[in-house]
């Protein structure tokens, strides 16, 4: 591979990278604050990129207002149904899990009702492109790197710096021992949900200016994401980043050497390797 | 005497289903049914020890290629092939359980889903083998059994194919229920309960977890090798992800305590969307309303719901409990 094919596999690998993490971000918040695996979270994605396709495609609206909107609306819709449906589960796994399968298949009803099975796309406003040491880089594509890392970083700061963001992680180490400090679980478990499925709004938002957007999309994302945070170590927020960057280099890289299903295999045998010698993931603890 | 009673007639009304069904969809249907049976119910064996796993349609995916191409690449008879398709999918969840099963709860769970993914890209990729994404057609049928000077069935019909797979389940669900009241059972429900201590009073836990997984995925290797035979063609995705989802419904939904739950779970939610036939779309919807309502309103599900109506009812008929 010539060194400009090079450049280009690694750009399409972190914008897959980008989005893997933004939707890997959100499941791993929701499981470590919340027990909870959530199994429709790739519905949330889902519903994120047809917001913003009916926001810029039908209403005309600014590309990144569409996206900021569509994060707030599938925001709202994270505290409704952790108050709804997840709250009398946490921490029960069987039944949680049960509730998002069905969570997914009322979600892919709703969509299919409303907007149809048929692939949709809009335009990204970033035409054109980047030249790097001579190599065309596609802006649409940067943009999302860009976004996706932008975020990342304000999360980390949020997480670290603020007092809720280390109710947070307080949290996810020892649900008692955080609720015996007065830290308000359900007030936080809420806001887990908020930011979850906004991140997942964000990223299916991004995804819809590069491919196009269908009633079953979100459950490629939910496999990759599940797959990064696997990869990385549940519930370990810089674990789901590292797992984002494998995952998305893999898959933005080996199909331009072998085949797609050659890359999707190797990225599963990946993780299945690695669970065996390390089964609580690289980043994870016991 | 009145359970044995009620049991010689479902049997006997099973039998006779056939010859009242209106019509070879109703028999498809029955067979699709009788099929979801064992799949719920095998995957209720598993989940006695504690897991659940989203590989089934993997591992009916495996059984039903591999018994097309033993029959068609070295021309196996049938029995062999559907045989022979259930052990080696055993053998395969052997191999992949023992590293499996060490991950416990959902990340079990999450890992033998990316399995059922991984044999779906196999079967893609492999096209000298399994003719990638078209998949393989043409696959013959049962071989006939012909007594001679009685009679010979050829699976000419679907009545005969509806007859082989209420056999089939005859036999898997006798099984199930042999090993769920064994010694091997009680162990599944020890380890269950307390895994730590099952291990610490010398029981073999990753042992006994592997031995239910290959179990468990030897009847999904029956029933998909007996329904690449039946519609005489498989895909890469003919039993997807969404198909292994719906098994966890049926037992979720029928029932995971009791061996009648599966049972139940997989008969009304194949048999009541064929009812509402003309909604077909919103087939998932209504799978959905009735898990949820399921989760929040009769946790010991369907069974659970039929048990107490007939305590209800016999109550208010005077009569007293068997």
């Amino acid at each position: 591979m010539s060194m400009g094919g090079l450049l280009q596999s690694l750009l399409n690998g972190l914008t897959l990278g980008g989005i893997y993490i933004l939707v890997a971000l959100g499941l791993t918040l929701v499981l470590s604050i919340m027990g909870i695996v959530q199994i429709s979270h790739g519905e949330i994605y889902m519903v994120g990129a047809y917001l913003v396709y009916y926001m810029v495609a039908k209403l005309g609206l600014n590309f990144f207002a569409s996206i900021i909107i569509a994060t707030l609306l599938v925001g709202g819709l994270g505290i409704f149904l952790e108050r709804v449906c997840f709250r009398s589960f946490r921490g029960d796994p069987d039944r949680s899990m049960t509730i998002a399968i069905s969570l997914t298949l009322v979600f892919q009803s709703i969509v299919l009702f409303i907007a149809g099975g048929k692939p949709l796309s809009y335009p990204s406003p970033f035409q054109g492109v980047l030249h790097i040491f001579g190599v065309a880089m596609a802006w649409n594509r940067l943009v999302i790197v860009l976004v996706g890392f932008a975020l990342l970083v304000v999360l980390f700061l949020f997480i670290t710096y603020s007092r809720r963001g280390q109710a947070m992680l307080a949290i996810s180490q020892e649900r008692d021992g955080a609720a015996l400090q007065g830290i308000n679980i359900d007030f936080v478990s809420a806001l887990a949900m908020f930011l979850g499925c906004g991140l997942a709004a964000v990223a299916g938002g991004l995804i819809g200016s590069l491919f196009s957007i269908s009633p079953t999309m979100g459950s490629f994302a939910l496999m990759k994401g599940i797959a990064c945070i696997i990869l990385g170590g549940l519930g370990s927020l810089p674990g789901a980043v590292l797992g984002g960057l494998i995952l998305g280099l893999i898959d933005g890289i080996l199909p331009s050497l072998t085949t797609t299903h050659i890359a999707g295999l190797v990225g599963f045998a990946t993780i299945i390797v690695i669970l065996l010698f390390r089964p609580q993931g690289i980043w994870g603890h016991e | 005497m009145k359970r044995a009673f009620s049991s010689v007639l479902l049997a006997a009304g099973l039998v006779v289903l056939p010859l009242v069904a209106s019509g070879p969809y109703y028999i498809h249907t029955f067979i699709l049914a009788m099929m979801n049976i064992a799949l719920a119910s095998s995957l209720r064996l598993i989940s006695l020890s504690g897991q659940i796993p989203l590989a089934h349609g993997g591992m009916a995916t495996i059984g039903a290629y591999m018994s097309a191409l033993l029959m068609m690449k070295l021309g196996l008879s049938s029995w062999l092939s559907l045989i022979i398709a259930g052990l080696g999918v055993a053998l395969i969840a052997t191999l992949v359980g023992y590293p499996f099963v060490r991950l416990k709860g959902v990340y079990f769970t999450i890992v033998t889903a990316f399995f059922g993914e991984m044999v779906v890209l196999t079967a893609q990729q492999w096209q000298s083998l399994t003719g990638g994404s078209g998949g393989v057609y043409g696959i013959p049928g049962p071989d006939p059994i012909v007594v001679p000077g009685l009679f010979t069935i050829d699976f000419s019909s679907k009545a005969e194919f509806y007859y082989l797979v209420l056999f089939l389940v005859a036999v898997n669900l006798a099984f199930i229920y042999a090993i769920e009241k064994s010694r091997v059972g009680l162990t599944f429900s020890g380890i269950k309960q307390a895994d730590s201590l099952a291990e610490s009073s010398g029981i073999d836990t990753i042992g006994f977890k592997v031995l239910a997984f290959a179990a468990g995925s030897f009847f999904a290797g029956i029933v998909g090798a007996f329904y690449s035979q039946y519609i005489s063609a498989i895909a890469p995705d003919s039993f997807g992800f969404m198909f292994t989802v719906y098994t966890l419904v049926y037992m979720v939904a029928g029932g995971q305590k009791s061996f009648m739950g599966p049972i139940l779970g997989a008969i009304v939610l194949t048999l009541l969307p064929e009812v509402t036939r003309s909604f077909k779309e919103y087939v998932p919807f209504f799978f959905a309303a009735v898990l949820i309502a399921v989760i929040f309103f009769v946790p010991d599900g369907i069974a659970g719901l039929a048990l107490r109506t007939t305590w209800w009812v016999s109550k208010k008929l005077g009569m007293k409990h068997a």
